[in-house]
């Protein structure tokens, strides 16, 4: 019979045939009975092919069975294990120990940001989901009939939406979502990649709500680009892009009103007016000309620094008709084009 | 380094940021280096023209792009974050699809522009001064130490992050600024918000949520000791600068840190006139302090 391996009881027995190294992990502990943070050093023994799940197995089962850490599948697929390393979210079970051991560098551990802490590694994910929710994250087909076999959905159409499906909601985005920290209520990038995902499907009818509901406030305009959450991503999701997206699908439902998507028209009519931004225009145009004139102190305090361009002769770029003839000829183009939409079942077999 | 660039100063730098613009120039003329001009360029987009009409930002980059190499020039040089960004994000788009490139050089064509074979490189300020001959070449100006200066650097975000498209440095663990600090006789300071956001591109829109932000690197930079902070991006100059006051009456407290693009340290650490770095275009003036270490005219040991 073959006996069942466990990576750390073997560890101990001596029996594991490959090479061991030791790993010196730095890890926050919360007490919730305390409500005290302490950061505990483990050194363990593990295989050189451990992950830093893997070493945080080995600390848990031969040197401190109180560390609390969630973890399930151990190969990046059910999201369980997002924690910090050395302060950016992680898949503990992706992430390889040894190029740390090799460099002779102590990592630190620590829960993810902008979720609260319920004990040491482990985050409370309830406003995590509450968002995923918000986003109504299944398909709607409203009117349309349930068909009684697969709605089929072309590989066209579904490489629209392929990375954003490829989300394991693991919450490393969210982690170090810069406007999150500021506003926690925004719905930040998982749940608005998720949003892209069924906004994008060619199947769903109920784009126009799904997006009216994005453009409020804490919606897609709340995003400050920091792309931290692209860059956390371990599946390649790219959050960032999927609100970027969503930006674009607002646009072409004519969702033009937030003051985000207002500030993004300016920068669109100013390259296609002159070349460069209109910057004078930007203040008034986003926030509106009577939010504008509450402003006047703070712009002139620009104007005394010389930062406020003059607005009766603004830039105007060299060949710049080549840009309006462009613009002109894509709107014509993006007119005709309809919105992209996979066929019912029912439709596909009454030919 | 190289000894020609196409130069791609973007709306800021060429509007509300000149002084950025004036001392880019006053460097690169030091380290001769030839600027060739761009009369014809629009604006990057910034990000929002990505987010309202992703096909229009494409042929507007691509037009960009096409223009630099019809002048014959191999790399743009850039002197904010968010064009860096933007630029690259689009050329690596057409780069890496032919059946795209040849659409919008189609439709570029049809409108009389500049098409692009995909061959042009867009490099930000600071890559190309803080490692390699262009950083030795650095060196060799930095005639004046500016030894006593404590300098907190902010890199941004858009130069940074996402790596796959931008990718000179560990975004989490960044060191060009330090280098460049360390160079001009100035002591780098650490503090964890160096490498996050100003806030900037939300401050019209979401004015609170950006100024929860940009508090942050302000007050980790005071009370880690620095005289000032640098930046390679002009939005998060314009942010930490001019929308210092506004942050200070969110946070409760003052910060009046003065704040330093890129090219007005190293210009002042070439020795290069306040008529050229032109501090007096700063909202959050200089103190005489300040000023004064910043102009302190000892030369810098033997190693350059």
């Amino acid at each position: 019979m073959t006996e069942i391996k466990n990576a750390h009881f073997t560890t101990l027995q001596g029996a594991y045939d490959t090479e061991l190294m030791e790993a010196t992990l730095r890890i926050r502990r919360w007490d919730p009975d305390t409500q005290r943070a302490r950061f505990d050093t483990f050194t363990v023994t593990v295989p050189v092919t451990a992950s830093v799940l893997d070493a945080l197995d080995a600390i848990k089962d031969t040197r401190d069975g109180t560390l609390a850490y969630r973890k399930s599948c151990r190969m990046a697929v059910c999201g369980s294990c997002g924690m910090r390393i050395d302060g950016g979210a992680a898949l503990a079970c992706k992430t390889p120990m040894k190029k740390f051991v090799d460099a002779g560098h102590t990592i630190t551990v620590s829960p993810m940001g902008n979720l609260p802490v319920i004990k040491d590694l482990v985050v409370d994910m309830a406003p995590f989901w509450e968002k995923i929710r918000a986003v109504k994250p299944y398909l709607d087909t409203k009117d349309e009939e349930v068909p009684d076999t697969e709605w089929r959905v072309s590989p066209e159409h579904h490489e629209m939406i392929h990375k954003e499906s490829l989300c394991i909601l693991c919450g490393c985005c969210v982690s170090e979502c810069n406007s999150m920290e500021s506003d926690p209520d925004f719905l930040g990038p998982a749940a608005l990649a998720k949003a892209y995902r069924f906004v994008g499907d060619a199947r769903d009818t109920d784009t126009r709500e799904r997006l009216r509901d994005l453009n409020g406030a804490h919606g897609i305009w709340d995003c400050t680009r920091c792309y931290f959450c692209n860059q956390r991503c371990p599946k390649g999701v790219d959050p960032r892009d999927a609100i970027a997206k969503l930006g674009a699908e607002s646009f072409k439902e004519g969702f033009v009103r937030d003051e985000g998507a207002r500030h993004a028209k300016v920068f669109v009519d100013s390259t296609y007016k002159g070349g460069y931004l209109r910057e004078t225009e930007l203040v008034p145009k986003t926030i509106g000309p009577v939010n504008a004139v509450k402003d006047i102190p703070f712009a002139l305090q620009l104007a005394r620094a010389g930062k406020v361009p003059n607005p009766l002769s603004p830039h105007k770029a060299k060949d710049n008709d080549e840009v309006k003839r462009l613009w002109k000829l894509l709107e014509k183009e993006a007119k005709g084009a309809e919105r992209p939409r996979a066929m019912h079942p029912d439709a596909v077999r009454e030919g | 380094m190289q000894e020609r660039y196409a130069y791609y100063p973007g709306c800021l730098a060429s509007l509300s940021q000149k002084e950025l613009d004036s001392s880019t120039r006053a460097i690169a003329q030091k380290l001769d280096i030839e600027l060739v001009e761009m009369p014809s360029v629009t604006c990057c987009g910034a990000g929002d023209i990505h987010e309202a009409k992703p096909d229009y930002y494409l042929h507007i980059s691509a037009r960009i792009l096409g223009q630099a190499e019809q002048m014959g020039c191999e790399t743009i040089l850039t002197i904010c974050n968010v064009c860096t960004l933007n630029l690259r994000q689009a050329n690596k788009a057409l780069q890496e699809d032919a059946a795209l490139l040849n659409r919008i050089n189609d439709n570029l064509k049809e409108v009389g522009a500049a098409t692009y074979q995909g061959g042009v490189d867009i490099r930000h300020l600071l890559w190309e001064v803080s490692e390699g001959n262009g950083y030795e070449a650095f060196k060799g100006i930095a005639v004046k130490s500016l030894e006593g200066l404590k300098v907190a650097p902010f890199y941004g975000c858009q130069i940074l992050r996402p790596s796959k498209i931008l990718g000179f440095e560990n975004p989490d663990a960044p060191q060009s600024l330090e280098r460049l600090i360390s160079a001009c006789g100035a002591e780098p300071i650490d503090y964890p918000a160096k490498v996050k956001c100003c806030g900037f591109p939300i401050v019209l829109a979401r004015e609170d949520v950006a100024l929860g932000e940009l508090v942050q690197p302000l007050e980790q930079a005071v009370e880690a000791g620095a005289d000032v902070i640098v930046t390679p991006c002009p939005l998060c100059h314009l942010s930490l600068d001019a929308w210092q006051r506004k942050a200070a009456d969110y946070a409760g407290k003052e910060f009046g840190i003065p704040i330093l693009h890129l090219a007005q340290l190293l210009g002042a650490a070439a020795g290069i006139e306040e008529s050229e770095l032109k501090f007096k275009r700063h909202v959050t003036r200089l103190s005489p302090e300040v000023k004064a270490k910043l102009q302190v005219p000892s030369v810098i040991g033997t190693e350059a």
